[in-house]
């Protein structure tokens, strides 16, 4: 009878020194994926940053007077020449 | 078997004979008792130490041991954090880090590399090649070849594969609007620490405060296991600014054409929102690159409308006139005698530029008099004067957290002459910075009150400490408008479409300690639309060479530039049927 149990308490013994490993082993990789999300979630707040500065360069009051005036042929809009519409009025 | 049957067999071995080995006499040699004792303590003390021994290892000095196995094992991390942004009221972005590297590199390895590598990296690193091997002619283990390189360029350094060469992370400053905005915003140093205006004033709060984790790494570099944090790495907290992107271009370039126009030294204009008492624009000319700053001048960095101060001349009227209007000593009707065109106070003479008969209250202010200002200061003990002065904020540094704002200069009106006095109901004999000036101008364009300025975003309409009534300060404005007509000092300044306010001021330079006679600052400080006040703005032009040099010559029309286009940027409604500007061909100068 002792000797049943022995062997029944190492077989469990065994089984659960395995899933321990088989845990370690899963947490493992679960780490190392997150790290990659994080690394992911770095790179993709420094292309955000990247593309804001970009914006504010494209954005430009220089650059675009610049191109208005030039490629464009735009003028500058005057009081005179603009219709206002005003709310309330009749 | 006894002793006596062994002598009788007489056998030749002596187990033979009966006798033991054991027992045999032979090996009876009468040892001391205490040497096997002494092999048995000799044992029991070697177990003792190991025992002992493995009782240090385990309980007492395990921390240590522990310490060390940890530090085999694992790795710490470093976190790093960035500095904040410094976007504009739109969220448009002014200021921003972003990671490059450091190349530095240990002299003696780098040189054994073959000579066309090192002319390759002197190339990517857009330096003279003998600007590199001068830096790598050193005794130093250790020397930084460039520093704040860019990404793609590291890319291509790292293929030349250079021995000895190395790389180190850290941050780069841009800033997207170049001149337009940087004496607003300021620079970093290479080190990402702020060297000027707003980076300086708020490096506390954009500052980033790195981290460190622990980590166990496995054979191939990935991390497989986090041992929690170290110290927790903090981002700088990003800043808006009260600065609109759009009225601050407006700003920049209406200043730079009035410098190029008039052929001055320099020129600032500044632009506040009258409800709130943000700072909208703030522009100088001459300006610089923050991006590149390999030739920086001190006349770029200077902040004019912050850091200097100059007497503001007749801009300061309106205060004379607001605080006898305010006391009822007189109306906007009371008409003065301002002829023969001058007056003599304490020995001095003061003059007008022209010379007017009869002016009313009002007209002083539209025709600019200086006698008819000194008149009306003569009814006004120097004491309230000087009260006003203060209560403008005039003689006190702004509290707007900006490095180096400055305070301007009243002296206390207890050691003012009379000439003196007379002089500063006109402007002269004390100096305010061109923001001071246009901060004083809120009680006019508000219902009397003043607000503190603020050059972050202001979410709530911060309360204002009323200094004259509303009622003065409507007829103030009334005043100001008169100004910015056909007949006033400041008819260059009228915007077609709107009605504006505002008043003139030409002040000579004080050189070595005596009026000037050719260098003058011209002034212009406008309220707009004068219907509904939204903007006050002020400009300053530094020493205009042409043929004009006054206030209404140069400063009013420029203002009227900036005010038309920042209406129209801003989407206010036309408050003025009049869209037609009629300039008068001699328009009426001021009174100096």
């Amino acid at each position: 009878m002792s000797g049943k149990l022995n062997i029944v308490l190492a077989a469990l013994l065994v089984g659960c020194a395995l899933s321990v490993v088989n845990g370690r082993y899963q947490a493992r990789h679960l780490v190392i994926e997150s790290e990659r999300l994080q690394q992911q979630v770095r790179q993709l707040d420094i292309d955000w940053a990247q593309l804001q500065l970009d914006q504010s360069k494209l954005g430009k009051g220089e650059r675009i007077e610049q191109i208005a005036g030039a490629d464009l042929n735009m003028t500058p809009l005057t009081t005179a020449r603009t219709q206002y519409l005003m709310e309330g009025a009749p | 078997m006894k002793r006596g049957a062994h002598g009788v067999n007489g056998s030749r071995v002596a187990a033979s004979k009966g006798v033991a080995f054991s027992t045999s006499p032979v090996l009876a040699v009468g040892l001391p008792n205490w040497r096997s004792r002494l092999v048995l303590f000799a044992l029991f003390a070697a177990f003792v130490a190991l025992a002992a021994r493995a009782l240090w290892l385990q309980g007492m000095s395990t921390q240590f041991l522990q310490q060390q196995g940890k530090s085999r094992y694992e790795r710490t991390l470093e976190l790093p954090a960035t500095r904040g942004k410094i976007t504009d009221r739109n969220g448009q972005v002014l200021a921003s880090s972003l990671p490059v590297k450091a190349v530095w590199a240990i002299p003696e390895d780098v040189l054994k590399a073959p000579p066309e590598k090192l002319a390759e990296l002197a190339r990517l690193l857009d330096m003279p090649e003998a600007d590199v091997r001068k830096k790598l002619d050193s005794d130093r283990t250790f020397v930084y070849l460039k520093r704040q390189v860019e990404m793609d360029v590291i890319a291509r350094i790292e293929k030349l594969d250079i021995g000895g060469l190395g790389t180190r992370k850290e941050y780069k400053r841009f800033y997207p609007q170049g001149e337009v905005m940087t004496h607003l915003v300021g620079f970093t140093n290479v080190e990402d620490v702020g060297q000027e205006s707003m980076e300086l004033a708020q490096q506390i709060t954009l500052m980033g405060v790195p981290g460190s984790r622990r980590v166990i790494k496995d054979r191939l570099g990935r991390i497989v296991e986090d041992l929690g944090m170290f110290r927790e790495p903090h981002d700088g907290k990003d800043l808006v600014l009260s600065v609109d992107s759009k009225l601050q271009y407006i700003a920049f370039t209406s200043i730079k054409n009035a410098v190029e126009k008039y052929n001055a030294k320099a020129g600032a204009a500044v632009v506040l929102d009258v409800r709130t008492g943000e700072v909208l624009a703030l522009a100088n000319w001459p300006s610089y690159n923050p991006n590149d700053r390999s030739r920086l001048t001190g006349e770029q960095l200077r902040n004019r409308v912050i850091t200097d101060t100059f007497e503001p001349g007749s801009t300061l009227k309106p205060f004379t006139v607001a605080l006898a209007l305010e006391t009822r000593r007189v109306t906007p009707d009371t008409v003065f005698d301002v002829s023969p065109g001058y007056i003599v106070v304490g020995g001095h003479r003061i003059r007008d530029s022209h010379v007017h008969g009869q002016l009313t209250v009002s007209g002083i202010i539209q025709k600019s008099s200086n006698v008819g200002a000194v008149k009306i200061s003569q009814m006004i003990p120097a004491q309230e004067m000087w009260e006003l002065y203060t209560k403008s904020g005039f003689g006190q540094a702004p509290r707007v957290g900006f490095p180096g704002a400055v305070a301007g200069r009243v002296r206390p009106y207890k050691s003012w002459r009379p000439v003196e006095y007379a002089n500063m109901s006109f402007g002269h004999g004390l100096s305010v910075s061109l923001l001071q000036l246009a901060r004083s101008y809120m009680i006019f364009a508000r219902g009397g009150d003043i607000i503190p300025l603020s050059f972050a975003k202001v979410n709530e309409e911060p309360a204002g400490q009323q200094v004259i009534s509303p009622r003065t300060a409507a007829q103030i404005r009334t005043m100001l408008e008169s100004v910015v007509s056909p007949q006033g000092t400041a008819s260059k300044a009228q915007v077609a479409g709107y009605r504006v306010g505002g008043k003139t001021g030409t002040a000579q330079k004080i050189i070595d300690g005596r009026y000037s006679q050719s260098n003058y600052v011209g002034s212009f400080v406008g309220i707009a639309p004068l219907s509904k006040p939204r903007f006050i703005i002020a400009v300053m032009v530094d020493d205009p060479k042409g043929a004009v040099h006054t206030g209404g010559g140069v400063a009013a029309p420029t203002f009227a530039a900036l005010a038309a286009s920042a209406l129209r940027a801003d989407n206010i409604p036309p408050d003025s049927p009049v869209t037609d500007i009629i300039i008068p061909e001699n328009p009426l100068e001021e009174s100096m």
